[in-house]
């Protein structure tokens, strides 16, 4: 795929220090059919062709809207799912086809933080045991040890040693993120995957636990993937940001550039649909209102993904020829034949297209 | 007179482990064309006051005081009977899950009809056919053959203009929205928003709006009301409260959030949880939390007073006018510092 | 449709050879030899060999096998039975009627009960109605229908003598010289049957019903109906109960099945020459062509009744798409 060669990490200047690579990762569910034999009709593309990278110690922030395929991405990535297509590198080490048991001692490097502390914490067990169960399972030390541990662990992450042996549901939603948290830490893993850490809490406790996120990563050297639908989050917390649309990649950045300089008319949409929380700005903000909904990835549109919904979008150029992820310069990447010229932009202005001369 | 106003409203609910008062003391009144805010975080009894006033709370084990006036009748305690001509006609209510708001198993005509035909002496073709032009309102596309579609069959966003369209159908002088938006991605948000904004201007109706989005409010709100913890901690005008805010809490909320036209180190963390109502602080409810909080806050409940310069800004709070004229200065600096 | 339709039809006869092969293979376990038994008294190697085969069990079983199957598929027959030589349609055919009645009036019996008493409960919890209604699921489950109809047709039957104390009627054309005839004396005649066999499943449906209506209470769309300004009842019968009596449907054409098997205890007290009956009778007399007529039966009686449950499932629930 065209895709690949100009992805981040082959015009990045400074490779070696990437702790994942990701590329044009693609997994497809299957539609089956048949009256008793199951044949395949159709696949749900949800995440088609992805490619990017993590740094040592970075953040790299993955925002989309429900369905976009962020979160199957990241199940990919861990390995949860077996990707369809692609390769994973952690480490310099292809991951991609590992097995079961290869999979296992790679297992403690990479821990998953998940969007509900309410369903993702065994409500039977004890706090200390699902702190522990990750050190248990890898045979980290003796029993004292392993306690001593994850006492420690609940200080770091603002828990007292105390609530060792209580459960889960003798906590609140903020408290039993920090729960999730602590058992993320509790093998020393040097990548942590942040599925909507957040989207569950309020925003005082939203606040506690991206500052908890933040501090344990300046402690700790941890590097993060963070997804999330609240541009504002990803924007607190990322380095770098990677914008996904049904199944794609469609702009990569660092945070600076996507949010002071979007490229791609969906990046640029959703940034203006954002509420200001400042009576004065707000009113006055006039946000790109999309027409419609995210097409279904059963059938997803031909060419640009996103041109049925595009301000931008030009007849029999959107709809024939799908955009590669193009340079911007500084590792900057969008997905777009008619990237936007500057920011902010009226939806007027988002319209009209000054008519590049690779296109005519 | 307010077209609805609402004083020292209470509403307690009797459980197993005692009374959760949910909702202790709260006022305020919508006028028409007008859109209030209420903002909170879970627990802080934003929807049960919303609940409390359509009378929808389950009748067993729910003790509801003080008055909740439309038009000059008092919806606490009116008949259920005429209470039942109000709701979806003169007051109407949507929902956050626009998912689970809609009945599975009935056609969204027919629903839309039920709410025409409960309240309008019409036949059920004359009901099909006001659905038909509200759905269109709305901006459902191809409206006439979604009469006969099933809720499944509707996105997310499409299935909250269909719960929009309901609410309006009856042409309501009070909306009160719950948390309309939470459900929705942010370009859906911003369609629903817009679509209500303008919806607004047409019908004229008075908004109250649940949120615990701070930019939704702000960019809807004429007026605002934060609460905590079942209580009205502080209400005023938008511009007021979020150009100064007078209670640290409200200086909280706002420093908690991460936001598009800032940058910051460190977030503004309040420290600790929302408390239980079963059995709330002594004194000023938010004193556990609060990184001001001084002896008289243990003891005495801040009542809810006017602030110097605005008499229609209250805020309950023991602080003197000099630390909080500091302070939300140094909020509005992002140089907060981060209570932890 | 069509696709659904073909799809369930292949795997009923697939559910269907399934069954008959268990069957023939139990009874080819089972160490006993239906020829002796037709010998009777006068057991001699010659008339056990020619008893053999007569009724073809000197072949080897999947010759047997074959020739049930031909006969079923080609002729519609299910065979002679082994211990009289009556063909077993008729057999059926005369017994079939009789379980029919009991299941299906049962059904209705249990409905009736079930359905007010699990919605008065589940509107009025922890009231006194809601309590006894508990009281009597726990009743109807802990009690057998043996011991039920007996009470039953002693108490009602014997010392009140308002009912029959057992026997059937056939509602339309009786045979010569039976008893008693006519829908009204069947209808007498099969109350209290109907009553025994619909306990158990009315005390089980009556706590389901009063689950999924509690639950149903607490739904949000329950909520916009009143938002709307609908008075109870309305919100009651057009918002709560289609939804709450889904999965009610669901669980009616399991336990029809279900009923099917259970009714030889009703049957068995009332003395009805019903399917239950029937079954039990050829199975102590090693009768394998009755036994083997009256599960075919009985599986294609459950095939067809589970089928049109689903059908009437897609009809009232819009989001099942039948594909």
């Amino acid at each position: 795929m065209s895709q690949t060669e100009t992805a981040p990490m082959t015009t990045d200047g400074r490779r070696g220090d990437e702790l994942l690579v990701v590329e044009d990762l693609q997994k497809h569910f299957p539609v089956t059919r048949g009256v008793i034999f199951q044949k395949q009709i159709a696949a749900v593309k949800a995440v088609d062709g992805v490619s990017f990278t993590v740094r040592q110690g970075e953040t790299l922030g993955v925002v989309g809207e429900s369905g976009c395929g962020k979160s199957t991405m990241a199940r990919c990535v861990m390995r949860l799912l077996e990707p369809t297509g692609g390769r994973i590198v952690f480490e310099g080490r292809d991951i991609t086809k590992l097995s079961r048991t290869d999979m296992r001692p790679l297992r403690r490097e990479m821990m998953m933080v998940f969007q509900d502390p309410y369903a993702s914490l065994n409500p039977r067990k004890r706090v200390g045991f699902i702190v522990a169960e990750a050190l248990e399972v890898h045979k980290l030390g003796t029993e004292a040890e392993t306690k001593r541990r994850v006492q420690e662990l609940l200080e770091v992450v603002g828990l007292s040693p105390e609530h060792y042996n209580r459960f889960p549901h003798e906590f609140s939603g903020g408290q039993r993120q920090r729960i999730g948290v602590a058992r993320a830490l509790a093998v020393n893993p040097k990548l942590i995957v942040c599925d909507e850490p957040v989207s569950a809490l309020d925003v005082s406790v939203q606040a506690q636990i991206l500052n908890l996120l933040k501090d344990l990563q300046r402690d700790f050297g941890l590097t993060y993937v963070f997804i999330a639908h609240d541009l504002n989050v990803v924007r607190h917390i990322s380095d770098r940001v990677m914008v996904m649309y049904l199944g794609h990649a469609v702009e990569i950045a660092t945070r600076q550039q996507l949010y002071s300089d979007p490229k791609h008319p969906y990046t640029g949409a959703l940034l203006s649909a954002v509420p200001i929380p400042d009576p004065r700005a707000g009113r006055e903000r006039q946000p790109i209102v999309l027409e419609g909904d995210v097409p279904s990835p059963i059938n997803p549109p031909n060419a640009c993904w996103f041109h049925p919904r595009c301000p931008r979008f030009r007849e029999g150029h959107c709809d024939v020829e799908t955009p590669p992820l193009r340079p911007f310069g500084d590792g900057h990447f969008a997905a777009c034949h008619y990237p936007l010229e500057r920011w902010p932009m009226t939806a007027d202005e988002m319209r009209t297209v000054r008519e590049p001369a690779a296109a005519s | 007179m307010a077209l609805l106003d609402v004083k020292d409203l209470k509403t307690y609910f009797r459980t197993d482990d005692g009374i959760v008062k949910a909702v202790d003391g709260v006022s305020f009144s919508v006028e028409k064309g007008q859109t209030l805010g209420i903002v909170g975080e879970s627990g802080s009894g934003k929807s049960v006051t919303c609940l409390t006033i359509m009378g929808l709370n389950p009748k067993k084990n729910t003790i509801s005081s003080g008055e909740a006036r439309f038009k000059d009748e008092d919806l606490l305690h009116m008949s259920p009977r005429r209470l039942r001509q109000i709701r979806g006609n003169d007051i109407a209510m949507i929902f956050q899950d626009p998912m689970t708001s809609l009945n599975p198993v009935h056609k969204i005509g027919d629903q839309l009809a039920e709410a025409v035909l409960l309240h309008q002496d019409v036949t059920k073709k004359q009901a099909k056919t006001q659905a038909l032009e509200l759905l269109k309102a709305v901006g459902i596309p191809r409206a006439e053959r979604r009469l006969g579609d099933y809720p499944h069959q509707f996105s997310g966003g499409m299935r909250q203009r269909v719960m929009i369209a309901m609410a309006l159908v009856n042409d309501p002088d009070v909306l009160i929205a719950d948390e309309p938006t939470t459900a929705l991605d942010v370009t859906t948000q911003a369609q629903i928003l817009t679509l209500m904004n303008n919806l607004q201007k047409d019908f004229d109706s008075a908004i109250i709006i649940i949120t615990h989005d701070l930019g939704v409010v702000a960019e809807t709100a004429d007026d605002v009301v934060v609460m905590y913890a079942a209580e009205v901690v502080e209400q005023g005008s938008v511009d007021s409260i979020f150009r100064r805010p007078h209670m640290p809490y409200t200086w909280g909320l706002l420093g908690s959030l991460p936001r598009l036209d800032t940058d910051l180190e460190r977030l503004v963390q309040i420290k600790g949880q929302p408390p239980s109502l079963l059995n709330p602080p002594q004194g000023c409810r938010f004193h556990p939390r609060c990184p001001y909080v001084m002896d008289i806050c243990k003891k005495e409940d801040p009542p809810l007073k006017p602030v110097t310069d605005d008499p229609a800004h209250l805020a309950a709070c023991h602080l003197d006018e000099e630390t909080k004229d500091r302070e939300a200065q140094k909020l509005i600096e992002g140089t907060l510092a981060a209570a932890s | 449709m069509i696709r659904y339709l073909i799809r369930r039809l292949l795997w009923a006869v697939v559910l269907f050879v399934a069954i008959t092969i268990i069957t023939y293979i139990i009874f080819f376990m089972i160490p006993t030899d239906p020829a002796r038994k037709a010998c009777g008294q006068l057991v001699t190697p010659a008339c056990v060999k020619s008893a053999r085969h007569y009724l073809g069990l000197d072949r080897p079983v999947y010759i047997q096998y074959y020739k049930f199957l031909e006969r079923l598929v080609v002729h519609q027959s299910l065979g002679r039975s082994f211990a009289n030589r009556q063909n077993i349609n008729s057999i059926i055919g005369r017994a079939a009627p009789i379980t029919a009645s009991l299941v299906f009036g049962g059904a209705v019996t249990w409905l009736l009960l079930a359905i007010p008493i699990g919605i008065l409960s589940a509107l009025r919890p922890r009231t006194l109605l809601d309590r006894s209604a508990m009281v009597f699921v726990l009743v109807g489950i802990s009690a057998h229908p043996v011991w039920i109809g007996l009470i039953f047709s002693w108490f009602f039957g014997y010392k009140l003598g308002i009912t029959p104390i057992a026997g059937y009627c056939e509602a339309f054309s009786p045979p010569q010289g039976a008893a008693c005839g006519g829908v009204v004396q069947w209808f007498y005649h099969m109350i209290l049957p109907w009553i025994t066999f619909a306990i158990l499943f009315a005390a089980l449906y009556v706590r389901m019903i009063r689950a999924n209506v509690m639950e149903t209470l607490n739904e949000d769309y329950v909520r916009t109906a009143r938002a709307k300004g609908a008075p109870e009842s309305r919100v009651m019968f057009k918002h709560v109960l289609r939804n709450a009596m889904l999965p009610v449907v669901t669980m009616l054409g399991m336990d029809i099945a279900l009923g099917l098997g259970g009714a030889v205890f009703t049957e068995s007290v009332y003395s009805l020459h019903g399917l239950g009956q029937t079954l039990v009778q050829s199975l102590s007399g090693d009768d394998l062509p009755t036994t083997q007529g009256i599960v075919v039966f009985g599986t294609l009686a459950i095939i067809v009744f589970n089928l049109i449950v689903d059908l009437l499932y897609a009809f009232i629930d819009p989001r099942i798409r039948l594909t």
